[in-house]
């Protein structure tokens, strides 16, 4: 598993942890069925409050990305027929963070629509 | 709120004329981590030695849940003190014998270089704060009081440290809480960040509140009046401000950027740190 959490992120750390767990599981980096480490591990690895980490547990429990069998931890679960919708959210939500900081910098919808063309046809954006 | 491990009410506290707590009361929940800033002097100490129950207070009372019966209280002091001229074995058993601790832990222990005939004052200060934790754990704690001794390790060391105190709160619901740490690795653990201020609390919120309501604008212009500023430092031309209780409706039509900041900012402004503070929270 590859989890990053970003200290400086005024994202709650509960989110992130549910955020890169759920991007995990629509990049197929997690599979059905796949063991979650457990809250310990996790807390330990990341350097997390153990409740912080059981709190993104329920939520994901609860939104049916896992499921926790009692005793043998909680497993990866892959929403059927939703993974579509999901990565075009999660696209949406990166895109608009993106977008915010763009016109806060002073650029306009246009500018990013011209840098776009550029990056496809492999033009340097300045000189 | 979920259940309480110890409360204090209306705790008073002097040294000869001094008063150090004044009428402070306050509620820790079980599993919580929390941690107490302030600056020398405010009474982060004493308020810890009340509630491991080697002081008595003047007045007020210190109730502790069953479970945090005075075998299972785990304290650190910034001192660290132990009886200089015994090895590390001697001190062990020492303690294991006060606390009624069937049984020493040495998993941590192991990972240092050192072995159990070493005379105390041969460890650094490092292997000391490391060799308290182990007693202390040994001890099955269910609260666990740390003064200020994690800026004594160096960077393997506080990883020890900190993974031992996430190990055992995963593992027994145990309540810890920490003084004035302001390390960068650790700035997302605790779920709630207490201030004192001469003898008592002066913010008491959650991590995740206090990140929300605490911002920062980096100007070279004066602040506008309306702002509610707490504190202040010059660095050049440029002047930072810290606005508490910062809210939304502040950020309207202004050309002010207000900025996040994180956990160890927050208490290094609150224990000094170079910051003029410009009023009480």
């Amino acid at each position: 598993m590859n989890l990053t959490i970003d200290a400086k992120s005024p994202l709650p750390v509960y989110q992130q942890v549910i955020q890169a767990i759920k991007l995990d599981i629509l990049s197929g980096g997690l599979r059905d069925g796949d063991l979650l480490p457990s809250i310990r591990d996790l807390a330990k690895l990341l350097k997390l409050n153990p409740n912080t980490v059981a709190k993104a547990y329920y939520a994901l429990e609860a939104e049916g990305f896992s499921e926790n069998r009692s005793g043998s931890g909680s497993r990866v679960k892959v929403p059927p027929g939703r993974q579509d919708s999901l990565r075009k959210a999660m696209l949406e939500s990166e895109f608009r963070n993106f977008l915010e900081k763009a016109v806060s910098l002073g650029f306009s919808l246009e500018d990013v629509k011209q840098l776009t063309e550029r990056i496809k046809k492999n033009e340097p954006s300045h000189r | 709120m979920s259940q309480a491990i110890v409360e204090t009410r209306n705790l008073s506290l002097g040294f000869s004329r001094k008063k150090v707590i004044q009428d402070l009361s306050v509620v820790f929940a079980k599993g919580e981590w929390a941690v107490i800033a302030g600056r020398n002097g405010v009474g982060k100490s004493t308020l810890l030695r009340c509630l491991a129950g080697v002081l008595l207070p003047d007045a007020g009372t210190i109730i502790w849940a069953g479970e945090a019966g005075p075998n299972k209280i785990g304290f650190i002091s910034d001192r660290l003190s132990l009886f200089e001229d015994w090895t590390v074995e001697r001190a062990i058993a020492f303690h294991c014998r006060v606390f009624a601790v069937p049984e020493f832990d040495d998993r941590l222990l192991k990972r240092l270089n050192l072995s159990q005939k070493d005379k105390i004052k041969s460890l650094s200060a490092g292997e000391r704060a490391i060799l308290h934790l182990s007693l202390v754990l040994s001890q099955k704690p269910s609260l666990l009081l740390i003064d200020e001794v994690m800026h004594m390790l160096d960077p393997y060391l506080r990883d020890l440290f900190i993974e031992a105190l996430i190990e055992i709160m995963a593992a027994s619901q145990a309540t810890v809480l920490t003084v004035n740490h302001t390390f960068s690795e650790i700035e997302r653990i605790p779920e709630r960040v207490l201030v004192m201020d001469r003898g008592r609390f002066a913010i008491d919120e959650t991590t995740e509140a206090l990140r929300q309501k605490m911002k920062k604008i980096v100007s070279r212009d004066p602040l506008p009046a309306d702002l509610p500023c707490i504190f202040k430092k010059t660095d050049g031309i440029y002047k930072e401000y810290y606005i508490y209780p910062f809210r939304e409706g502040l950020r309207t039509d202004r050309a002010v950027d207000f900025q996040d900041i994180a956990l160890p900012e927050i208490i290094k402004a609150f224990i000094g740190g170079g910051y003029e503070q410009k009023r009480m929270a």
